[in-house]
């Protein structure tokens, strides 16, 4: 099973949008059987499959709706309040994926206020707990058996729930605006790497995809800084050689009522749906193929 | 006109980038950073250092048959103090090993682990490499690790260095070490590195004082290392065991005044037989002791020609009476004085 995460600790710069891009791909024109996995409190990405619902604990916060299979009649549902997100990892409880209106595709959502609360955590021996969650539901037989591909749109952090993504990925990408804030924010993931590289055995490496240059325009301060980062030496190889540009479709297709809603459901020659085909088979290329 | 703006990333986030990608090429695979039991290591036998104490005197306890029996109990001492802080605290720095087998053998870090055991630990931080480091890279580890702690006796500091020039030069070929290079292989300071290559190459007698304990600081050990005159190395062994300071030792050697410089490194025996193709004619602190040799001479008949030569020494500078005295010994060769 191929584990792939988008992450930059800085906002905004497409990781949700690359999350959804791949998962679609995967699933829907691959035929791969997929696992969405939102591990952002925000829960944009599950707001794309699923009507979350606002948390009256929380009201500023998202949480998934019923879940389909649910039914309060049946007794074997009595202890069950009818919600499941991937926070439920943290609190030793079972994780039941949500059907998605995409083939292939199946949701774990976000719970806001859950995962915020195993973000804030900070005792050494929890932290510790809180990192090794991910990885040990990821590698439940149940999991493996049922998913060939797991997507992770992950929170814009360096905290508990962005290593525990690390520690539990295969492979990672790392989405970048050509810009300094989130060339800085490239940083901070690549010493997320480090560390947890140098935790792994040979035989499991975290591989690093690349670095994924979205949101291009064709103006001197995204070229100047993307050619820097091509003509680094050390860099220079980690930056795929593919990019998603500015278009205003990515960004439309976030809403609700957008038809189509899938971006690979746009005629084969448009110019959106053509960059990220190119885009996500050349990731999942590199994913599926080499190891 | 102007020119156009270039944009770029800034020089300390490169380099960051830079480095962070370095790290990861170059280790990543070749060593990982874990918790491991402790019930799965064993300690080096080939560690320099020199501890008597093992795991199975700290998990059985030392027994009173045991001929170190009185060393054991001394080290046991010390680790307690480890121990009490590894209890709160933990280790702060992982220790190394290596795998062998279903076991892992210590590389550098048997105090924490004896101590960790001795506090009670079930676990303890390590970065596991997947094979024995080579020769040069174990030592080197070891080495690197050694220097952190502050109960090594220079002997055992001295084995050390002299272990991790030989396993340089098995792996990269028998080339003459120089201070230079043990600073850059060991990341001493360039005087550092000097003083332990001087003391290496120490005379006998001061070697033996220091496998006896009797010499323990590195660099009082060189500065007597490097005195060449028997007699004189004696009188600075002898104040030393007395307990005189560095700078009271540097007093005796200036007394002296047979401090050799740095590059004559070279080990007194090889200067035995050379013969001397020059007379040293010694220093002096006082410039006037310059203008009476000067003065005597040129009150000689055939020197008085020079005597407008030396009129407009200041004889309150040293630089001045140096380069007079200079002059003189120039004159006398040149009058082939007999
Ligand atoms: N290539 C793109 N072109 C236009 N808009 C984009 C593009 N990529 C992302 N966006 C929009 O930018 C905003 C931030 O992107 P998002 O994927 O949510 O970033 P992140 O998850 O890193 O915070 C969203 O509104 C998204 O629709
Ligand atoms: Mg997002």
């Amino acid at each position: 099973m191929k584990v792939i995460a988008f992450l930059n600790n800085k906002g905004g710069v497409g990781k949700t949008t690359c999350s959804r891009l791949m998962a679609e791909y995967l699933s829907k024109v691959k035929r791969i059987p997929t696992l969405g996995i939102d591990f952002d409190p925000q829960c944009n990405f599950s707001h794309q499959y699923l009507s979350m619902e606002i948390d009256p604990a929380a009201p500023e916060g998202l949480m998934p709706p019923l879940h389909p299979d649910y039914n309060p009649h049946d007794p074997d549902d009595a202890d069950w309040d009818g919600r499941s997100s991937i926070a439920e990892i943290f609190y030793g409880q079972g994780v039941i994926p949500y059907p998605t209106y995409v083939e292939n595709l199946d949701f774990a959502p976000g719970h806001a206020e859950r995962l915020l609360a195993a973000e804030a955590v900070r005792k050494s021996e929890v932290v510790d707990k809180v990192h090794r969650q991910l990885t040990g539901f990821l590698s439940s037989p149940d999991v493996c058996e049922a998913y060939q591909a797991v997507v992770i749109d992950t929170a814009p952090s360096k905290g508990p729930l962005t290593v525990s993504v690390m520690k539990a990925a295969t492979h990672i990408v790392i989405p970048s605006v050509m810009e300094e804030q989130p060339v800085q924010g490239i940083y901070g993931m690549l010493q997320l790497w480090m560390q947890e590289s140098l935790t792994r055995e040979k035989s499991n490496p975290l591989t690093l995809i690349g670095i994924l240059p979205n949101m291009f325009k064709q103006t001197r301060l995204h070229k100047d800084i993307l050619k820097s980062l091509q003509d680094n030496a050390a860099i220079g190889k980690y930056i795929l050689p593919i990019k998603l540009c500015q278009r205003i479709v990515f960004a439309e297709i976030d809403a609700e009522e957008a038809t189509p809603r899938s971006i690979f459901d746009f005629p084969d020659h448009h110019v959106a749906r053509c960059e990220a085909l190119e885009v996500c088979e050349h990731l999942a290329e590199r994913i599926l193929n080499h190891g | 006109m102007a020119k156009k703006k270039r944009f770029g990333v800034s020089q300390a986030l490169t380099r960051g980038l830079t480095e962070t990608i370095n790290v990861v090429e170059n280790n990543a695979g070749i060593f990982r950073n874990t918790v491991l039991p402790l019930s799965r290591i064993e300690l080096d036998p080939e560690n320099p250092r020199k501890l008597a104490i093992d795991l199975l005197d700290i998990r059985q306890g030392i027994q009173a048959t045991d001929p170190w029996v009185s060393q054991k109990q001394e080290e046991l001492e010390r680790l307690k103090e480890l121990a009490a802080t590894i209890a709160s605290t933990g280790v702060i720095n992982p220790i190394v090993v290596y795998k062998r087998g279903d076991i892992y053998r210590v590389v550098a870090g048997e105090r924490r682990c004896l101590a960790s055991v001795l506090a009670g630990k079930q676990e303890i931080d390590a970065r596991v490499f997947n094979e024995k480091p080579k020769g040069f890279d174990l030592k080197l580890v070891q080495w690197v690790e050694n220097t952190a702690r502050d109960d090594l006796s220079l002997d055992e500091r001295l084995d050390n260095i002299r272990d991790l020039i030989k396993e340089y030069c098995v792996q990269y070929g028998d080339v003459p070490i120089t201070a230079t290079l043990l600073k850059d292989i060991t990341s001493l300071s360039l005087p550092q590195a000097t003083y332990y290559l001087t003391v290496l190459n120490a005379p006998d007698d001061v070697k033996t004082l220091i496998k006896d304990g009797t010499l323990r600081s590195l660099d009082k050990a060189a500065l007597i290392a490097s005195i060449t005159a028997p007699a004189v190395r004696q009188e600075a062994i002898t104040a030393c065991i007395e307990g005189y300071s560095l700078k009271q030792l540097r007093s005796i050697v200036t007394k002296n005044k047979i401090l050799t410089t740095k590059k004559v490194i070279v080990p007194n025996v090889k200067r035995r037989g050379r013969t001397s193709t020059r007379v040293n004619m010694g220093y002096t602190a006082n410039p006037k002791v310059v203008k009476q040799l000067i003065d005597a001479v040129l009150l000689q008949e055939r020197y008085k020609k020079y005597v407008a030569t030396f009129n407009s020494v200041n004889w309150d500078y040293l630089d001045q009476a140096t380069k007079a005295f200079r002059q003189l010994i120039d004159i006398l060769e040149l009058e082939q004085v007999g």
